[in-house]
């Protein structure tokens, strides 16, 4: 007995220490991080930037936004020749796990600035309410986009400077449009309905699908929808809007259309969409202008790909052919020794440098935020691979038309709850207004209202 | 005598020395967040700072459908997926072990090679095995099986049965050792005995090898268990806990809980109690039917 006693206590002592250890997350110590920020304690909050500074910065695309921000070092550092940047490379994922581990640690490893997608920003400015710089009075926040301050804004303080927008585009594959007996005109600015009968053509013709998006969360289409009618899963209140929300009982509905019609391509991950819209599987794809740089990448298209407006709703008032779907920001840590040079050369190059956006806009498709920037002669490039068409002009027209929503910092628990309710109204087994009550009841619970 | 018990003195002084650098980093990095951890599931993040709150994560997650539904899963999974593995195992490691098999080594490191496998890198290729354009999609329609790809992962049963075979793959070998071992402990004369008795191989199994084998099975049926319970890496990889949530197990759940949804590790914490509760009500269940020939 008393063995069994001990064989018992050992097993529990066992389960509790490999499950909860683990659970328990240590701050990740980040040499890099730290070191730099030891290193010039000497430049403690001041914006003397006589003595060599190092800025660290956290992003994750080596494609995008991490030379973006190295290009930035380099115009701050025409003025202020003893700062440099170092950007840090992580995937997205652990950008923001390290953050937040680094934060709940109470600021320890973490760098000086750090890059968020807006969908995500106001979780994080919420849950840690003063870990962030208040940038509302260093930086010049009267030339960006009215939206794109809201995504940085918390309580009426501004915390982010933008770094890009999400125009929400149609790409298409005007050879298959053509090919099932439309022309480019029939695409400007049409409603999902006609979208829906054009696609059904080039299905019939082509054999190709009209359409992609993620087999395993398809909220893109659906928050492009929301957005053109100024609706999101919360009101501008922060009250969840999921019932009585129009937009997302027609994206439902639409989403479904498409689908039974045969014209939905659903790919099971970034690569497998990237290789139908490469190969000519599926006609077109509604995503953001960086999408372009992932189309581009199939040379032998040179020329058959075209942008248009996003499709509307035929039947929601205030609908417009425009939306946003994403874009990013850079934060301040107020834990940094140097947040006052971080702002300073966030103030300097992103609120006050239109060439330094030309330069990004053209070598990385980046469409800003900053509306100085969203006119003049840059946007009278004309790109060969989309058939001689002014893209970037095309992108800032969009923007000025996207009415602005309040994301909140439930945009994960939301595309949960939807995903889950939505798998059923695709296979037929649930109504939509069902499906609604059971994707508002999942998030209620989820937020304890 | 005085000497022998001074140098006894000093190999105890050693042997703690030597010890003191695991134990302390144990201490540190097992023990303490262990303890912090109960600390923390009576606590709410909230606006940067933790802050007491009783019993609320507790009565939250009574009304947490979501963690009952990823509870219900890893269930499932226990239940069909642990029987299937040990059955599986077991005859494995009987096959093994007869002496006059051929081949054993090459046999016995196939059946042990997934168990080193990283468990991403094997999720990742059990994923683009059943994708669209996978080998599975393309031998079922070269064989006309199927007439066009199907999407195994969106399919809430075939995507737990994915997981399943998946586990399976990669875990049996790792039972299979074990009982081999302990088969392998198993006298010679008793075989021999039942084998002059006239005991025909079905009957020796059962008789002999199986009752031997009690305490290496409970062993290896509670670390199944575990592992099951904790289950994380299959699903995050191979179906991100989808389609709509039919494969979320509850590891998964605690992680999104604390770095995918609005950050709360107080509820994360007290999820990951109530786990290890579970488990120690499953490890006393088990003790008992195994009774006490398992000590």
């Amino acid at each position: 007995m008393k063995k069994r006693f001990i064989a018992l206590t050992l097993v529990v002592a066992l389960l509790i220490t490999a499950l909860t250890g683990c659970k328990a997350e240590k701050p990740a110590p980040d040499s890099s991080g730290n070191a730099k920020n030891e290193n010039n304690e000497s430049n403690n909050d001041s914006t003397d930037t006589s003595e060599p500074t190092t800025l660290t910065v956290w992003a994750w695309d080596d494609n995008y936004n991490i030379p973006i921000m190295q290009l930035a070092g380099e115009y701050y550092a025409k003025e202020n020749p003893n700062v440099s940047v170092e950007v840090i490379s992580l995937a997205k994922e652990d950008v923001y796990t390290k953050m937040q581990t680094g934060l709940s640690a109470g600021g320890t490893g973490l760098p000086d600035i750090v890059l968020l997608e807006d969908y995500v920003s106001a979780k994080y400015l919420q849950t840690f309410k003063g870990s962030f710089a208040d940038l509302t009075d260093k930086v010049d926040y009267s030339n960006f986009l009215p939206f794109k301050i809201d995504a940085v804004s918390n309580s009426g303080r501004a915390y982010g400077v933008p770094l890009d927008t999400g125009a929400s585009i149609l790409f298409y594959r005007t050879d298959l449009i053509q090919e099932a007996g439309y022309t480019d005109a029939d695409m400007q600015d049409m409603t999902w309905e006609q979208f829906i009968e054009i696609g059904k053509a080039v299905k019939d013709k082509t054999g190709s699908y009209m359409i992609v998006e993620m087999a395993a969360n398809k909220t893109t289409l659906l928050r492009s929808m929301m957005q053109s009618v100024g609706k999101w899963y919360f009101d501008s209140n922060g009250e969840i809007s999921i019932v009585d929300n129009v937009a997302l009982e027609k994206g439902f509905a639409l989403i479904k259309d498409m689908k039974d019609a045969g014209i939905l391509y659903e790919a099971e991950g970034t690569g497998d969409r990237a290789g139908v819209l490469n190969n000519g599987t599926v006609a077109s794809i509604v995503n953001g202008p960086w999408m372009a740089s992932t189309i581009k990448a199939a040379t032998d298209q040179s020329g058959l790909w075209r942008i248009a407006s996003t499709p509307r709703f035929s039947d929601v008032e205030g609908a417009v052919n425009a939306s946003n779907l994403g874009g990013s920001s850079w934060y301040v840590f107020e834990s940094s020794k140097n947040k006052d040079i971080a702002a300073d050369l966030l103030n300097k190059v992103y609120a006050n440098s239109t060439e330094y956006y030309e330069d990004i806009m053209l070598a990385h498709a980046c469409v800003s935020g900053y509306i100085p920037a969203l006119s003049g002669p840059a946007f009278e490039t004309e790109d060969e691979y989309f058939g001689g068409q002014k893209i970037y002009q095309i992108f800032a027209d969009t923007l000025a038309k996207v009415p602005g929503v309040n994301y909140g910092g439930y945009v994960a628990e939301a595309n949960d709850a939807i995903t889950a309710a939505f798998a059923g109204v695709l296979s037929g087994d649930t109504e939509i207004k069902a499906a609604l009550e059971a994707a508002d009841a999942q998030l209620k619970n989820q937020l304890g209202r | 005598m005085k000497k022998r018990t001074k140098k006894l003195i000093n190999y105890n002084a050693y042997g703690w020395f030597f010890v003191s650098f695991a134990l302390i980093l144990f201490c540190v990095f097992t023990i303490y967040p262990a303890f912090e951890s109960i600390w923390l599931s009576f606590q709410t993040f909230d606006e940067g700072a933790f802050r007491f709150s009783g019993l609320d994560n507790f009565k939250r997650m009574l009304g947490d459908k979501l963690f009952f539904k990823s509870m219900a899963n890893t269930f499932l999974f226990l239940i069909i997926q642990v029987p299937i593995m040990k059955v599986l195992a077991l005859s494995f490691a009987t096959m093994l072990n007869k002496p006059k098999l051929k081949a054993r080594g090459i046999l016995r490191t196939a059946i042990f090679l997934p168990c080193v496998t990283s468990l991403v890198a094997y999720s990742v290729l059990f994923k683009m095995m059943f994708s669209m354009n996978g080998i599975v999609n393309n031998v079922l329609m070269s064989l006309d099986v199927l007439s066009e790809s199907f999407q195994w992962l969106q399919n809430p049963i075939w995507a737990k049965i994915i997981i399943i075979i998946a586990l399976t793959w990669r875990w049996t070998g790792y039972d299979v050792i074990f009982f081999l071992a302990a088969m392998q402990n198993i006298p010679a004369e008793t075989y021999e005995a039942a084998q002059i008795d006239g005991s025909n191989s079905w009957n020796t199994f059962w008789k002999i090898t199986l009752p031997q084998l009690k305490p290496i099975i409970l062993l290896t049926m509670i670390m199944s268990t575990n592992g099951t319970l904790q289950l994380f890496d299959e699903p995050m990889n191979i179906t991100m806990g989808g389609p709509a949530n039919s494969t979320l197990t509850m590891s998964q759940y605690i992680y999104n809980q604390s770095f995918v949804y609005s950050p709360n590790l107080g509820y994360s914490a007290t999820l990951s109690y109530v786990i290890v509760f579970i488990m120690i009500i499953l490890a006393i269940i088990q003790f008992r039917i195994t009774g006490d020939d398992a000590k």
